[in-house]
């Protein structure tokens, strides 16, 4: 079963021949064969945990617990679908139920830092000149408005909204990884677009 | 669904008090309770579909068809369209090398105990215990003497960044400078003030800086000079990615090469370093690279980067035969280096390589 999304392949991503050959043995136990395969997927499972929960630490631990449970249950793996699209559901697994915790303790805020300002990632290059301040700081106003409003939704409409918004992968694909058909994908996408522009429509 | 009172092919909702709440009024009055209204609801589920592209080819026409007709979906579409505008102005967060490394590393650790399991983990942490607590004490006291050290030399030997405008032997005139030169001029320091009676002329003597933008070709060996100070001096690590980033087109050149290994070797942001292992992927190899490379195997001290350069050690000798200094750092470290995934890896990459026939005495 081919995954129907767009998932970009990372430079070094071997074919299916050589994924094969490495993920029989990694089953085997060999720890190169397995770092071999997360290194090819490894950037975009972090692209992912850090886009879903905005913080460093937990994007840490969220990829740190995706690779265990496919290191864990790798044996388990028959084969029968990609191993891109078993290892996609394995974090989307791990990504929802980090939602599912954060809805139960009720954090309708997004994640700041101590002066107030969203918790943003280090990111290349170190220092870069604001050009015009008052446009940098309606911005981050926006971003924060967007950020809260993608926390009230509920976890899979919120995993839905940001495979599909974000990270661009098609309906099909996002009912792969979610075990379910396109139409409640398609469902799922339109109450969370609904809501959005609920939240967000004075911006608009 | 029920059918319409009138019958065929018209499809009736019964419609929820909250359904209705969310329907614009003028909207309920103008057009008939059935078959427009449930057109709407579809429609502008395919508005979201369309923005998306997901539209498909055989609602498309019927889509179109309602949407020209319909002032209330294309105001809705137009929202709609601004929603998305919106959104992409949340911030899109990208892994640095650094924090990829940091997590591989994280992972790599992790891994190794649970590979390790319970006995294995006992079976370290009783051996660690049978050191005498008496040797304990003076190692770690000698390791912060080495970090005081290290660190106090290191600060005292920091590069710092050069001046941006040279010191010019003859002076220069106020009349070369243009009105923009004078405006963008910023003066550090003016140290001496010279007036001369017989000219009626002064001599000022300071340090100022200009901003200007210069551009040009990679090509030209100016802006490679320019590039290759940045690269190696410059103090923002920023500017260094950037700077590296654009020369690495031109590995070829012997200056870039250089500057290039070095920044492998010496850059003081990780990031960067990593960055520099990934351009010297398509260089040709040399004695100057595999030194370079087995520096950064045996001294950086993120293990990230030292792992990277191992990969890289080993496509030097499959590419260009066996080397004897490569395969003596790669066995040295796949004993002694401190941390246990570098060897792993060393050694691996000594299987490698002995499985294709090269053994640590073949030297080309």
């Amino acid at each position: 079963m081919e995954l129907a999304g767009h998932i970009p392949e990372e430079r070094g991503q071997p074919s299916g021949a050589d994924e094969l050959a490495l993920i029989r043995r990694a089953q085997g136990g060999d720890p190169e064969a397995f770092e071999a395969l997360v290194r090819a997927y490894d950037q975009n499972v972090l692209r992912l945990a850090m886009q879903v929960v905005h913080s460093q630490e937990e994007a840490r631990d969220l990829y740190q617990e995706a690779f265990l449970k496919v290191y864990r249950s790798l044996r388990y793996f028959r084969l029968e679908a990609r191993f891109s699209t078993w290892l996609y559901r394995v974090v989307m697994n791990v990504c929802l139920d980090y939602l599912r915790r954060q809805n139960t303790r009720k954090e309708v805020q997004g994640p700041e830092s101590d002066d107030g300002q969203p918790e943003y990632f280090q990111t290349l290059p170190d220092e870069r000149p604001v050009l015009d301040p008052e446009r940098a700081a309606h911005s981050g106003e926006i971003g924060r408005r967007i950020q809260a409003a993608l926390l009230r939704l509920n976890p899979r409409e919120r995993l839905v909204f940001e495979l599909k918004h974000y990270q661009g992968l098609k309906l099909r694909a996002i009912g792969e990884l979610c075990k379910t058909s396109e139409q409640t994908v398609k469902n799922c996408l339109f109450r969370a677009t609904q809501k959005l522009r609920t939240e967000l429509g004075d911006l608009v | 669904m029920k059918k319409g009172r009138r019958g065929g092919k018209v499809q009736e909702a019964a419609l929820s008090r909250g359904e209705r709440a969310r329907i614009p009024l003028p909207f309920l009055q103008e057009k008939g309770r059935g078959e427009t209204l449930m057109e709407c609801k579809q429609c502008q589920e395919y508005i979201t579909l369309d923005l998306y592209g997901d539209l498909p080819p055989e609602q498309r026409a019927s889509y179109e068809v309602h949407l020209a007709g319909c002032a209330h979906c294309q105001a809705a579409r137009e929202q709609a369209r601004g929603l998305h505008e919106l959104l992409a102005q949340r911030s899109r967060l990208e892994p640095t090398p650094d924090f990829l490394a940091e997590c591989r590393q994280a992972l790599a650790e992790t891994l190794e105990r649970e590979r390790l399991g319970w006995h294995g983990l006992v079976r370290e942490w009783l051996s660690f215990l049978q050191l005498p607590p008496q040797r304990v004490a003076p190692r770690v006291a000698f390791a912060l003497t080495l970090v005081v050290l290290g660190f106090g030399l290191g600060w005292t030997l920091r590069v710092r960044a050069a001046k941006v405008v040279p010191s010019v032997p003859g002076g220069v005139t106020a009349s070369s400078l243009a009105d923009a030169d004078l405006e963008n001029m910023r003066i550090n320091d003016i140290s001496r003030v010279a007036p001369d009676p017989s000219t009626g002329g002064v001599r000022i003597t300071m340090d100022a800086q200009r901003h200007f933008t210069l551009e040009g070709s990679l090509d030209d060996p100016h802006i490679q000079q320019l590039l290759v100070y940045a690269v190696k001096s410059y103090d923002n690590a920023g500017i260094r990615r950037d700077t590296l980033d654009a020369l690495r087109a031109r590995c070829k050149s012997p200056n870039v090469r250089a500057a290039l290994l070095y920044t492998m070797e010496h850059d003081p942001n990780v990031g960067n370093r990593l960055a520099a292992l990934d351009a010297v992927h398509n260089m040709e190899g040399g004695a100057d690279l595999q030194r370079s490379l087995i520096g950064v195997l045996e001294h950086d001290q993120n293990m990230g980067v030292r792992v990277e350069s191992v990969d890289l050690l080993v496509d030097q000798v499959e590419k260009e035969g066996g080397h004897a200094a490569i395969l003596s750092a790669l066995g040295r470290l796949a004993t002694s280096d401190p941390n246990r995934y570098v060897r792993m890896k060393c050694a691996s990459a000594l299987r490698k390589l002995g499985s294709d026939g090269y053994t640590q005495t073949d030297e080309k």
